[in-house]
């Protein structure tokens, strides 16, 4: 890893050099040096595995450069960057691959500029995430295998069905997932911007499933953390008690049910349907299913939801966007009102000024100026990261969900009375386009059934697939649970504090029964 | 002033590569195995949005992978992934004895790992076994890119100029077209493939794809539609477009307007309704590209089906353990046959995998018995099978992983006009739109471009918003017909392992006719 303050001299020289070349009228330097580490596990009793798949690093550091040229035909923009050199060279190289790019953007206002918002988080993370060594990183994942394969070993549940504790191996026990560090640095200056800024946080993730196969038993543990201290062999323990747990899944028959969503389930709605829509971007091209309903309802009024990429002690949070702008708290849902989008500069400035403006968000956009603040302007790559080879994009950091009465467990089971939990969900797409708001996913594990307010029993994984909209599902949510844990999808930007969710309705149709006779 | 990346730069580092590998068990201490890939990409690409011009890019990137397996009794791998840039070529016999050093590392601390666990966790360690990998012929080739236009020829000004036209006739097409996004990209890689083995296989593609998305609305009804084409050639499939059976494309004009004009008649269909039970449904060879992708292609990906995918991608319904699986079993209709196939032309082609294992046809679904899975050489060990030459990574920093070729439907005897013309009642589904697939692949519901009802042979109205949902099973089994229309398509965003690789791979069959659950609307 390339250190801040390399990085931030780095952006000083380049800057230097840019203020000097006569056809450059803006220009914004972003350097950055990432590390994603990472070990994979897979354990299965019943086949040869090797417990830790891949130890593994990718390491990238470079820097990009965003110029504004004045040209004979008027201004053009362009972006270009260079890995692995953060000299004048490599300056010079960034810039003439922005010259040759640029292009007349006429929606193009100028680089981002203070948006009035002032920095609040500094200095937010465990440095010693920072400097893990081989060893580190490998332990890592073995101690949450370890975890899980104790957990498996001392339980009662599985001894009785296996016949006894010798023959749990028998079972198909399987542990499968990893342990993630992303070590992020970055430096971004403007002719734009008053100064030269620097950010650096590391995050570590951990998703683990686990498997009792033999009864198709499935459960989840996961745990994001910033700290070398988060890394603990708790997340297998979770997931194998969760497997556990399952064993002795039941099929329900295809209807409408009353379910919990727990917060795996949630943030896959938020992932692949909620926050897409919820960008500016997104109500630029007309495809939000919210499109024009800013100061609406759209959801329950028990229902609010903001990002916060500036709140101590969450793990996406950020000092400053990859814009190098403050990083903030930008409310999207209020008690079920539509008041806020996520956005970084270029679409903030191309929005107010659109002359569809109006009729895209449902309101002038010059009056819901504060509803497009650009907070969350990133250069994210699958698996998270700040990069310095793109330009930014939207993306979410901490996405909170709240409710406006928050409600205990055992209230939300109660408020359910006959119904399901469903804790894990798959393959949750808009299956017929974003704007359709229709989605579709099965129910993978970490399910039950609910009776009399209780949960009544596992409900067998793979065996239900949901059919529904997510505009009808915000309008049926009654209720919303106390208690919010740190959650992500694969391959997702942003970590989801999600509570359990309590939907009306939700629609459920039986799947592959033919499974049943393998 | 370091020299620019270009795939040429490979040349001057080649034999040095090789001769690190070859010596790289001498040099340390614990290593059985060490492979590594150097690759380089050269490209271009352009975005237009609306008419307007947003983006374009010239640029070379270069990435580094290696992976060790060492240890001692017991061994494990490791691995170490990085970008390079232009100034880093000088240095990178350091970089590269950098990189075997920590991959080694990793590998030699997760072996004393797997060693400790075993002792530890005595009744669950049986199956922590050594890394192995299955034998396979060591080559040194070369294998060029194909291509009429070389995509570094084409001047970046002249890309940006006609993605940006293709995208304003899209919105001088119709007032209802709201929104239009246009891409254009080509480029050309050249990997180096060098082993502690002995391998080095140096091979070249060329890649050249045009994106066109559409949102239109009309009377209140918002269509949005997205769809690419592209093949392993040079700028002229967009100038031109590909007919090089069975890969068939229009021209990026032709495309991105034929598109605009089905978005903008799907604004004025009636939503598609939900049958409660399986109808009859007709599906085209778009639409089964998508289809065959989803319950063929991944279910007999080895890795998920060893349950290596069990937290990311999932499992795979055809293999319980070894002794309990499909293999032999008929699990389709004698009618259906399918296969992954790298040396059909697309985005699927390639000679060598990236173990240097070259790549072989696998037949999975011989008239409706199941045959057998992609591999790669770990993965065909566990198995007993010989390596078929499917691991591939997206870039040379991250690691292969077991994926789709050309995996296809095969072709049938029957021409797909009869197929149709043969339905009293029911629905032809044309072209794919989005998939969701349950867990081990063993049910599916697709969206589809369009859906047409068919009665009494003729097509009658057609539908947005629809698509059709079925176990994968029930639908195979109940295949009665395949066409002899038999085409090849890109998909371009395929996404497996973690972090996840989002790979372009081909998929295709014939016209075909089933039994499925038809899908509309949520709301």
């Amino acid at each position: 890893m390339i250190s801040r303050e390399r990085l931030e001299r780095a952006v000083h020289e380049a800057l230097a050099l840019l203020r000097s070349v006569e056809d450059v009228r803006e220009a914004e330097v972003f350097a950055a040096s990432n590390q994603h580490l990472l070990t994979r596990l897979h354990y299965t009793s019943h086949l040869p595995c090797n417990g830790a798949e891949e130890p593994k690093s990718t390491l990238a550091y470079g820097i990009g450069i965003r110029a504004v040229f004045r040209t004979p035909t008027g201004v053009h923009v362009g972006f270009g960057s260079e890995p692995s050199d953060l000299t004048a060279e490599g300056v010079r190289q960034a810039l003439a691959k922005a010259r040759q790019s640029a292009v007349p953007d006429p929606e193009f206002v100028s680089l981002p500029q203070p948006t009035g918002e002032a920095r609040t988080l500094t200095r937010h993370h465990d440095a010693r995430l920072m400097n893990l060594r081989d060893t580190d990183l490998v332990r890592a994942g073995w101690k949450a295998l370890r975890g899980a394969l104790r957990t498996f070993l001392s339980s009662r549940r599985l001894a009785e069905v296996a016949g006894g504790r010798r023959q749990i191996s028998s079972l198909g026990l399987i542990l499968s997932g990893d342990v993630s560090i992303v070590q992020e640095r970055i430096a971004i200056g403007s002719t734009r911007l008053p100064r030269v800024q620097t950010d650096e946080s590391a995050l570590c993730l951990t998703f683990l499933t686990a498997m009792v196969e033999r009864f198709q038993a499935k459960g989840s543990g996961w745990a994001t953390g910033w700290r070398l201290s988060d890394l603990t062999e708790e997340t297998g323990v979770q997931a194998a008690r969760a497997a556990i747990a399952a064993v002795g899944g039941i099929r329900v028959r295809s209807g409408s049910y009353r379910v919990i969503l727990g917060p795996q389930a949630v943030t896959d709605l938020m992932t692949h349907l909620i926050i897409p829509g919820l960008t500016t971007r997104t109500f630029y091209a007309g495809n939000s299913p919210f499109q024009g309903r800013l100061g609406e309802r759209v959801a329950s009024p028990e229902v609010s939801l903001y990002d916060h990429g500036a709140a101590r002690g969450l793990v996406a949070s950020k000092g400053i966007t990859c814009e190098g702008l403050p990083t903030g708290r930008t409310d999207l849902i209020r008690e079920g009102v539509l008041v806020g989008l996520l956005s970084n500069s270029y679409e903030t400035e191309r929005l107010l000024r659109d002359p569809r403006g109006k009729e895209k968000l449902g309101t002038d956009p010059r009056r819901g100026r504060k509803a497009l603040v650009p907070r969350n302007g990133f250069r994210r790559g699958t698996g998270g990261g700040r990069h310095f080879d793109r330009p930014p994009r939207i993306a979410g950091t901490n996405v909170v969900l709240e409710g406006k009465r928050p409600l205990s467990a055992r209230q939300l089971l109660r408020l359910v009375g006959d119904g399901l939990y469903i804790g894990r969900t798959w393959y949750t797409y808009p299956i017929n386009g974003l704007a359709a708001g229709d989605f579709t996913c099965t129910v993978i594990g970490d399910s039950f059934l609910i009776r009399d307010g209780r949960l009544a029993g596992p409900l067998k994984p793979n065996t239900v697939r949901i059919n529904d909209n997510i505009q009808r599902v915000l309008k049926s949510i009654a209720g919303v649970g106390q208690e919010r844990k740190g959650t992500f999808a694969w391959g997702a930007d942003e970590v989801v504090y999600a509570p359990d969710v309590v939907v009306e309705g939700v629609r459920i149709t039986e799947i592959a029964e033919f499974t049943e006779q393998l | 002033m370091a020299p620019a990346i270009t795939v040429e730069i490979l040349d001057n580092v080649k034999a040095d590569i090789a001769i690190s590998m070859r010596r790289a068990r001498k040099a340390f201490r614990g290593l059985v195995y060490a492979d590594l890939r150097l690759a380089v990409r050269e490209g271009q690409h352009a975005t237009a949005e609306n008419g307007q011009p947003k983006h374009g890019g010239r640029d070379a990137t270069m990435g580094l992978g290696i992976r060790a397996v060492a240890g001692g009794k017991t061994v494990a791998a490791g691995y170490y992934g990085r970008q390079l840039g232009a100034g880093e070529l000088a240095k990178l016999p350091e970089i590269v004895r950098e990189g075997l050093g920590h991959a080694t590392a990793r590998a030699g601390a997760n072996a004393s790992q797997k060693t400790a666990l075993k002792r530890q966790i005595a009744g669950l360690g049986k199956s922590l076994t050594n890394t192995a990998f299955a034998p396979i012929d060591v080559r040194q080739e070369i294998i060029a890119a194909q291509f009429e236009i070389d995509p570094r020829s084409v001047p970046l000004a002249e890309i940006i100029r006609y993605t940006t036209e293709v995208s304003r006739t899209l919105t001088g097409l119709d007032r209802a077209i709201r929104y239009n996004q246009v891409t254009s990209l080509t480029g050309l890689s050249r990997q180096l493939f060098a082993s502690s083995e002995g391998a080095l296989i140096d091979q070249a593609t060329a890649l050249t794809e045009g994106g066109v998305a559409v949102v239109a609305e009309q009377n209140g009804i918002v269509q949005e539609n997205w769809e690419a084409i592209g093949h392993q050639r040079g700028f002229e499939v967009l100038l031109h477009g590909v007919a090089e059976d069975p890969v068939h494309a229009p021209d990026l004009a032709t495309f991105a307007r034929e598109l605009a004009q089905e978005t903008l008649a799907l604004c004025s269909a009636p939503p598609c309704p939900t049958t409660p039970d399986p109808v009859v449904v007709v599906t085209d060879p778009h639409f089964n590209a998508l289809l065959c992708h989803e319950i063929v292609g991944h279910p007999t990906e080895l890795d998920r089906a060893l349950k290596m995918e069990t937290a990311y991608a999932g499992r795979s319904w055809l293999l319980q353990d070894l002794a309990t699986n499909q293999i032999g079993r008929r699990i389709a209709s004698p009618l259906v046959t399918a296969y992954s196939d790298p040396a059909l032309p697309g985005y699927g082609h390639y000679r060598y995998d990236d173990e240097g294992t070259p790549g072989r046809r696998v037949i999975h679904i011989d008239q409706g018995i199941f045959q057998g899975f992609m591999n790669s050489r770990q993965t065909a060990a566990i198995l007993g099978a010989p390596p078929n030459g499917h691991a591939k990574a997206t870039e040379a920093f991250l690691v292969p992983l077991i994926r789709m070729s050309n995996t296809v439907f095969a072709p049938g005897d029957r021409r797909p006009e009869d197929i149709l013309r043969e339905v009293e009642t029911g629905y032809y589904v044309v072209g794919h739109k989005i998939p969701s697939i349950a867990e081990s692949r063993e049910n599916f519901r697709i969206s589809a471009r369009k859906v047409y009802a068919v009665r009494r042979g003729e097509l009658g109205q057609l539908y947005r918003d629809g698509g059709i949902m079925a176990d994968s099973r029930d639908f195979l089994m109940s295949v009665d017909a395949a066409g002899k229309d038999f085409r090849l398509f890109p998909i371009p965003h395929c996404g497996k392992g973690q972090p996840m690789q989002t790979k372009r791979v081909g998929n295709g069959g014939p016209t075909m006719r089933s039994l499925a659950r038809l899908t509309g609307g949520g709301r």
